[in-house]
């Protein structure tokens, strides 16, 4: 057997019974265990894992680890995320009453993506790629009218820009806000009814985590 | 639309699931089509399993 990390916890009983407890210095991991032989791809594998993570969110904020990582034991868990304990603590201590919430938008105007075949080498174009990406944003006005609404009702703000054709608002939010925020995209949806955006969340500490990581 | 809604909400969760959180150490082969995909919980690597072999061979 082996087992897929989910994320980092501050107590054990955030965790069980929900999945299984994998004790890493002072902080807990949670993970499903399969049979070594099931490959991590596993459509219905990842289906679970999912709803397991929001099963644990339910339970307490925790921090995402992305998928992908498995561990034969607890022994091995250690070895691969002990260094990041003392950091997991601090934020875990901070935003335990926080959770992410996420804005994706279409971008206003999308710049062309750069064409592979006009660079001499794959750094050239992924550097190009970057900065198309960068280049992105949304219609002035709904990028105004997030700011009065959203991002007041948020702790922490971020813009991300991952591709060409869409940006990203991610947030921490209080758990009591939550029902706040939902309202207050509403809001946004009547006012900007042509402009296509997903509201979606709560999300365990995931941009946030990687932030402080870094 | 419910079923539209429910699609978009398990995009969205596989879309956090895998794209998201905490980077350790991890892959995975993840099948689209008939092709294995190696993903390694970077964004910048997404390599057809074949070719990340061969290139790990030279």
């Amino acid at each position: 057997m082996k087992s897929v990390v989910i994320g980092a916890h501050l107590r054990r009983e955030d965790v069980e019974p929900i999945a299984e407890t994998l004790p890493v210095g002072e902080l807990f991991l949670s993970a499903v265990s399969i049979a070594n032989d099931r490959p991590l791809g596993d459509r219905d594998l990842l289906i679970e894992v999912a709803g397991i993570r929001g099963q644990l969110l339910d339970r307490a904020t925790f921090i995402a680890i992305r998928y992908g990582l498995a561990v034969r034991d607890e022994h091995e868990a250690a070895i691969k995320c002990i260094g990041f304990v003392p950091q997991w603590r601090k934020l875990l201590d901070a935003h335990r009453e926080e959770v992410e919430m996420t804005l994706k938008a279409a971008a206003s105007a999308p710049p062309a993506r750069p064409d592979r075949h006009d660079f001499a080498s794959g750094g050239q174009y992924l550097r190009a790629l970057h900065e198309a990406s960068r280049a992105v944003d949304v219609d002035p006005q709904f990028k105004t009218g997030i700011e009065r609404t959203l991002v007041p009702l948020a702790t922490e703000h971020r813009w991300l820009h991952r591709d060409t054709t869409s940006i990203e608002l991610a947030m921490l939010v209080r758990r009591r806000d939550l029902e706040t925020v939902r309202t207050a995209g509403e809001k946004l949806r009547r006012d900007f009814p042509k402009i296509p955006f997903l509201l979606s969340g709560p999300w365990p500490l995931e941009v946030f985590a990687n932030d402080h990581q870094q | 639309m419910p079923d539209e809604t429910q699609e978009i909400t398990l995009l969205e969760t596989l879309d956090h699931l895998l794209d998201r959180g905490v980077v350790i150490a991890g892959e995975a082969t993840i099948s689209i089509g008939d092709v294995d995909l190696l993903y390694l919980g970077l964004n910048v690597v997404l390599a057809n399993v074949d070719a990340m072999r061969r290139t790990g061979q030279k």
